[in-house]
């Protein structure tokens, strides 16, 4: 055993395909089924992940990978069926805050002593703050961070213009931009979406605020680590924009349509919405840009941040598993990943990688994910009650509904959240 | 009333109405799936929720995208699935629920109310609370990813059952009374007297056992987990995902491909539909 | 003896009966006992009593739910069979080609997948520029946020569907249309009855029977509804049921519990209380028919 990471640790040093030979000791046939995000499993991104298949299985004669694309929610419900029957995919994918259930119905393999063996450099190749948040406890680690995102602010400028805003500089504080939310209402355009719709854009918002130790929450004694302060603060801010929003939520199909038709002039939210308004670019002439979300003081970021992780079953095929899982989250993959999909990831070496930090998207988005805030942090530790979320969008939208003071609203929705997770 | 005099009549209002009326709805109907259309024969990018679009406007990047619809993902194959799944579920309900609605329509035996009660009742469960045992029992059967276990589970249909046996209650009794006089055994009673009488019946839950076989989401999903395996919804789920990189028109090529197999089926046998129930019915 | 007799029934019954026991049955009688228990799919179930059931009870989800269910099924339901009919006759009143071209465009939007229905009315209700909005503009209307609008939300779901599932009903009411004997009308029209006369006491109690099958089936599916209020507020299993939940219904909590919280117990709990109320509802409606026969 100790033989076997030594070996390994000497030839690792620089590819994965070297951390890959080390593996070639899977004598038996073994077939791994490997589940990923539908949008991994079509096109150009499909024919890269099979080219990653293509060069783990040349390492590994006798491993075949069968790859299945699966939508968000699908994700989670053929996982959490699979581990109640039995039938897990070795390798998947899913979103960080789904992971305390996965790890609730046995779905996620600690990895821990595994990614201990990998060689110091690739281990260091993982963003900090993303691999930590994979790690419930000092020894124990439920994934490997892939894919993420920080939230964007998407300007368009034509909009800005129109309002006489000087677009050269993006806004540096929240004043400064909501300043300017009203200019753009003035000129008789929307400023924003409704950020109260949706849980994420509540949360993009609250991080202009606060931080991820006021956000998510406290597991010891089942309270929600939201501060009644910030909280009064944000809420205002919600009120405050009441009157410029477009009344549709940031993922609306309405709300993209209203920017790439030059009515609606800021959109927070995660880069997968890039595609759409490139296209606009290039059909209608739509001028934009993605900026970072502004804080409370300059130098502040808002935004929430999140990654997609890569799991591990427990069973037989662990040991290859993690092998696979650990060769598609190197550096060497994750930069060609990121170059072809101009997507952020969480391998900071790959994200260092010249080439890939060229890709504006990606330089704004290594920022974004530094400044944000956490989703639904801590992660892997239990599963947030069904009443979470929907409790923190009730009483952002009631206070904004003027049935609250922003102080009443903080309060009361801080008192039903810790009721909800007291359950 | 013949079509001629129909349109030659005399105007009245209520004419007037009649068609004002019939012509609205009919365009509430189907103007928003015209519109569909149209944004799936248009170029990407282009805002599609604020200017009503009446007509396409590029056929060539509707034809681009159903093309790679059909290349990049595992459409054919779906089609070649659902289809399967939809055809033999039909053999299946129909033969299974016509043999049941038969004796519980028409006879009367120890045990029949209790039965029939029960299986109503079932009908009154929601699937929520059935999915994950059922999907226990298939996967303790072997049949993930099986054709057996998408199909089997579904077959017996509350549904079908409580349909067929409104339609087999019309049978009159006399002509089973005389089938037996002739000698004829219980299952050919069945098969040659109360099938025929029933089979536009049959038709209409065909049809209606297509669509909801085709519209079936969640089951497919967690038995068929591989790639080969996916129905027509999954494949399309796959475009449907709420953080989806593709832009909407391409996500509404993938759905409205998904729709056209039932519309067929339906346009195939629509006709029989109406005749069937009232054929059958005007026996009761 | 007397099995002999019935041996060919059960013969006959014998497919549908096992396959039922095994698939359903069997499914709902698991689903009863893990109801009592804490259970994760995975786990051992652990036994809770009533517990499943208390804290579904005293959840302020529930209660949302299943007040919006009243609400929604109060309004869907005879608004439904009021349309269906209502499209019924009119396919009716037209003969030959014209009868079909209606019948077949009104029935159109049965046969779409529910996701496409579901966009397709996002962008019809989306606030100032929505299709909607727009022809309300036309006439000076002020623009309304359907689908964030608490007031206005469940009646946009309920026009979502009316207009996917009128024409399945039209097709069942016209067959029971062209059951009634031409006799009856001709014989009303020679006592001087009018259209509308014709209608009312000749069609409609006619009718009855269908009319009363159309509403129970409308009626339990209704109470299961899923699929529209899910994809119209863009739910997901971690956060669902739309702005202040005004389309929270008790099938998408329970999923929600169940994907989403992996508490497979209490989702099924939560379906047996849905099922005691469809049982209730539909129980009267059984009653009230034999009530109103009776009479």
């Amino acid at each position: 055993m100790r033989t076997n990471t030594t070996l390994r640790a000497a030839i690792a040093g620089a590819t994965l395909l070297a951390a890959g030979g080390a593996g070639a000791a899977f004598a038996q046939d073994v077939t791994l089924e490997y589940w990923v995000y539908s949008d991994f499993a079509q096109g150009d991104a499909l024919a890269m992940q099979q080219e990653f298949i293509k060069e783990f299985t040349d390492a590994h004669p006798g491993v075949k990978v069968n790859i299945t694309g699966k939508g968000d929610d699908d994700l989670t419900a053929g996982q959490v069926a699979g581990a109640a029957s039995g039938n897990l995919p070795d390798v998947f994918m899913n979103a960080q805050h789904i992971g305390a259930q996965l790890v609730e119905v046995g779905a996620l393999a600690n990895i821990y002593d595994k990614f201990m063996a990998l060689p110091e450099d690739v281990r260091n190749q993982f963003d900090k703050d993303a691999l930590a948040t994979c790690m419930p406890k000092p020894d124990e680690l439920y994934c490997l961070p892939y894919t993420g995102f920080g939230s964007l602010l998407f300007r368009n400028l034509t909009v800005l213009e129109k309002a006489g805003i000087d677009t050269t500089t993006p806004p540096t504080t929240w004043d400064e931009w909501f300043a300017q939310m009203q200019k753009v209402k003035e000129a008789g355009m929307f400023a924003i979406p409704d950020e109260t719709l949706v849980f994420n854009s509540i949360g993009e918002i609250y991080a202009t605020s606060g931080n991820s130790q006021t956000w998510g929450f406290n597991w010891d004694n089942h309270t929600t680590r939201i501060d009644e302060a910030t909280m009064t603060k944000v809420l205002q801010k919600f009120v405050d924009m009441a009157p410029l929003n477009t009344g549709t939520s940031r993922n609306d199909q309405a709300t993209k349509d209203l920017f790439i038709s030059n009515q609606l002039a800021f959109h927070t939210i995660g880069p997968w919405v890039n595609p759409t308004y490139e296209e606009a670019a290039k059909s209608s002439g739509l001028k934009y840009d993605f900026v970072l979300i502004p804080g409370d003081t300059a130098g502040k970021t808002g935004g929430v941040r999140s990654y997609e992780i890569v799991g591990v079953a427990p069973g037989p095929n662990e040991e290859v598993a993690f092998e696979f899982a650990s060769f598609i989250t190197e550096k060497t993959q994750m930069a060609r990943w990121a170059k072809l999909l101009s997507r952020y990831n969480a391998n900071a070496a790959a994200m260092a990688d010249p080439e890939v930090s060229a890709l504006p998207l990606i330089r704004v988005s290594v920022e974004a994910a530094h400044g944000a805030m956490d989703l639904a942090a801590p992660y892997f530790v239990d599963t947030m009650p069904s009443c979470y979320n929907s409790t923190v969008i009730d009483y952002a939208s009631a206070t904004t509904d003027g049935e609250y003071t922003p102080a009443e609203g903080a309060k009361e929705m801080i008192a039903e959240l810790n009721g909800c997770l007291a359950q | 009333m013949s079509r001629t005099t129909a349109l030659r009549g005399p105007v009245t209002v209520w004419t007037v109405l009649k068609w004002t009326l019939a012509i609205a709805i009919a365009i509430v109907a189907v103007f928003p799936i015209w519109w569909m259309f149209n944004v799936v024969f248009s170029q990407p990018g282009e805002p599609v929720s604020l200017n009503p679009r009446l007509w396409p406007t590029s056929l060539s990047a509707g034809i681009d995208k159903i093309r790679m619809i059909f290349t990049e993902t595992g459409y054919l194959g779906a089609y070649f699935i659902s289809i399967t799944y939809a055809l033999l579920t039909i053999v299946g309900v129909l033969l299974i629920a016509s043999l049941a609605a038969f004796e519980f329509s028409l006879f009367k035996f120890p045990g029949r109310r209790i039965m029939f009660g029960i299986v109503m009742l079932a009908l009154m469960v929601p699937t929520a609370v059935t999915i994950i045992p059922t999907y226990l029992l298939t996967s303790r059967l072997g049949w993930l990813n099986t054709m057996q276990g998408l199909v089997v589970p579904g077959l017996a249909s509350a549904f079908g059952l409580f349909m067929l046996v409104q339609f087999m209650r019309a049978v009159p009794k006399e002509m089973i009374e005389a089938a037996r006089l002739d000698g004829a055994g219980h299952f050919q009673i069945y098969w040659h007297v109360a099938l025929p009488l029933c089979s536009n019946a049959m038709i209409t839950l065909a049809i209606l056992t297509f669509i909801q076989t085709w519209g079936n989401y969640m089951w497919p999903l967690i038995i068929g987990t591989r790639t080969e395996m996916y129905t027509v919804g999954q494949v399309v789920g796959m475009f449907n995902s709420p953080l989806s990189h593709h832009t909407v028109d391409t996500v509404m090529t993938a759905n409205l491909l998904a729709a056209i197999p039932p519309l067929l089926f339906f346009l195939i046998f629509q006709r029989k539909i109406v005749e069937g129930i009232a054929m059958s019915g005007t026996k009761g | 003896m007397s099995f002999r007799r019935y041996l060919p029934h059960y013969l006959m019954i014998a497919p549908f009966m096992i396959l039922f026991a095994a698939f359903f049955l069997y499914p709902i009688l698991s689903g009863l006992f893990y109801s009592f228990h804490d259970w994760n799919g995975v786990k051992a179930p652990e036994f809770v009593g009533l517990g499943n059931y208390d804290r579904i009870l005293v959840s302020r989800e529930f209660l949302r739910a299943m007040g919006n269910l009243f609400f929604y099924i109060a309004i869907t339901v005879p608004l439904g069979i009021f349309v269906a009919l209502g499209l019924a006759l009119l396919v009716d009143s037209f003969t030959g080609r014209w009868a079909n071209f209606f019948r077949n465009a009104f029935f159109m939007p049965v046969v779409l997948p529910a996701f496409l229905a579901a966009t397709i009315w996002r962008w019809i209700y989306a606030p100032n520029f929505g299709l909607l909005n727009m022809i309300l503009g036309w006439f000076g209307v002020p623009s309304v946020n359907f689908l964030n609008d608490t007031g206005s939300m469940i009646y946009a779901l309920v026009a979502v569907d009316i207009w996917v599932s009128a024409g399945f009903n039209m097709v069942i009411i016209l067959a029971g249309l062209k059951n009634i004997p031409t006799e009856l009308y001709e014989a009303a029209r020679l006592d001087g009855a009018s259209k509308m006369q014709q209608i009312t006491h000749i069609t409609i109690p006619m009718l009855g029977p269908v009319l009363f099958f159309v509403f129970t089936y409308g009626l339990i599916s209704a109470m299961q509804v899923f699929d529209k209020p899910w994809l119209l507020t863009g739910s997901s299993f971690t956060s669902y049921g739309g702005r202040r939940n005004a389309l929270l219904f008790p099938v998408m909590d329970m999923m929600g519990r169940a994907f989403g919280g992996v508490k497979f117990g209490e989702a099924a709990a939560y379906g047996f209380l849905l099922t005691v109320a469809i049982v209730f509802v539909t129980a009267l409606m059984f009653a009230l028919r034999a009530w109103s026969e009776r009479k």
